[in-house]
């Protein structure tokens, strides 16, 4: 499976962040997205609301209690780099997973920052990140992440409309057990949450949740998004195809119905 | 207590170790690397060993205890070829086990066994805290 990048929209803040790199230049990148700092043109540190934070992560990841994290936060003023070094020392997180959940919490937070729609960048030099998650990464390796991870959502299922809206379970699959891992999203899909509600709810990034959400989707397993209200072209033949079943009142949904809504969605998106 | 470096140092020092990834397996991403890129380059063979390991890390199959009891967790998967062994080994501790070690392998250099003993200890060092590795 090659997916094929929807790169199009990229370029505007791609090729200021590439400049920024050759330039070796030191600041903030700003968008409505989120923010990514730069010393050396390197990027150092990655904020998104969209993302989940470092906190979560590290909490999420199972070896450490909420209140554990949550008091270190507050002996260190709720700098959250000071804090894990903190438990670090304090032998309650291992170095090597702490340097995994930054690496992981960069990268997640990059996405959201350089996502599409986000408006104009600007940069400011010379500011640079309070706390921060201490990393140091060449711009273009971000760049070609982020892409690499839109591509492999796109190929999934084309278009972002299941990545804002309530995640709503479908009927369960008893011949497809979800994993445990998979459950757990499940479980708090109680179609009011988002896919970044359920990623800050479970501590994990933000992007495996719109990832996992549409593989769900493809499955059958999460109801794909209702299409926009709109009028229909044809009269609906009740009964007859599968698009009409699929809204019949006795919830029948057949995984062709999920196919047919990625159809439709890939058409979408190519518009 | 290693970090990443340290243990993908220390991967790629086993006899016969050809190159190691650290990979996360929802979404592909290598996170980090030491010694040769397989062939293909070291984002096409993450995408692949993370497809590779989700379908047996998500599987109700393997997933299940043979005797009824609680089911254990799959531990590592190993792919053979002619000229190589790959070695994928989780690292349990660390974001909810979404993360392996992938440790590629010399068929004649290497050692299987010697292998996939010291990447288990290294999976579990990266991961543990100080004080859970100092305990005897």
């Amino acid at each position: 499976m090659t997916p094929v990048a929807d790169t199009s929209e990229l370029p505007s803040r791609t090729s200021m962040l590439r400049r920024l790199a050759e330039e070796r230049a030191g600041g903030v990148l700003e968008r409505s997205t989120g923010l990514l700092y730069l010393v050396d043109g390197r990027v150092v540190h990655a904020e998104s609301e969209a993302a989940t934070a470092l906190g979560q992560l590290v909490v999420g990841s199972g070896r450490l209690a909420k209140a554990d994290w949550d008091e270190a936060l507050e002996r260190c003023g709720g700098d959250s780099r000071r804090a894990a070094d903190h438990l670090v020392k304090d032998g309650q997180l291992a170095d090597g997973a702490l340097e995994l959940c930054r690496l992981t919490a960069l990268f997640d937070a990059a996405y959201f920052a350089l996502a599409p729609g986000g408006g104009a960048a600007r940069f400011r030099h010379g500011v640079t990140s309070e706390g921060g998650l201490g990393l140091s990464v060449p711009a273009d390796r971000v760049l070609a992440e982020v892409s690499r991870r839109r591509a492999l959502l796109h190929s999934l299922w084309p278009g972002p409309s299941m990545d804002h809206h309530p995640v709503v379970r479908g009927r369960p699959r008893p011949d497809r057990p979800p994993s445990v891992r998979l459950r757990e999203l499940l479980d708090l899909a109680d179609g009011e949450r988002t896919p970044a509600d359920l990623a800050r709810a479970l501590g994990r990034p933000a992007f495996h949740v719109l990832l996992e959400v549409r593989r769900l989707a493809v499955a059958g397993l999460v109801e794909p998004p209702r299409p926009p209200a709109r009028r229909p072209t044809a009269p609906t033949r009740t009964g007859r195809s599968p698009a009409a079943r699929s809204r019949a009142p006795d919830g029948f949904a057949a995984p062709d119905i999920a196919l047919l809504q990625r159809v439709r969605d890939g058409l979408e998106a190519c518009l | 207590m290693p970090g990443i470096d340290m243990t993908l140092l220390e991967a790629i020092s086993v006899p016969g170790a050809r190159g190691a990834t650290i990979v996360d397996w929802t979404c592909g991403f290598a996170l980090d690397s030491a010694g040769e890129a397989w062939p293909a380059g070291i984002d096409a063979t993450a995408g692949d060993t993370a497809e590779l390991a989700r379908i047996v890390r998500e599987s109700a199959v393997f997933g299940a205890g043979h005797d009824g009891g609680d089911a254990p967790q799959v531990e590592d998967v190993i792919v053979t070829t002619g000229s190589a062994y790959h070695l994928i080994r989780f690292v349990a501790d660390a974001l909810e086990g979404g993360l392996f070690v992938h440790l590629w392998l010399d068929r004649e250099a290497g050692n299987l066994a010697l292998a996939r003993r010291r990447l288990q200890a290294l999976a579990e060092e990266l991961a543990q805290p100080y004080t859970a590795t100092e305990a005897p």
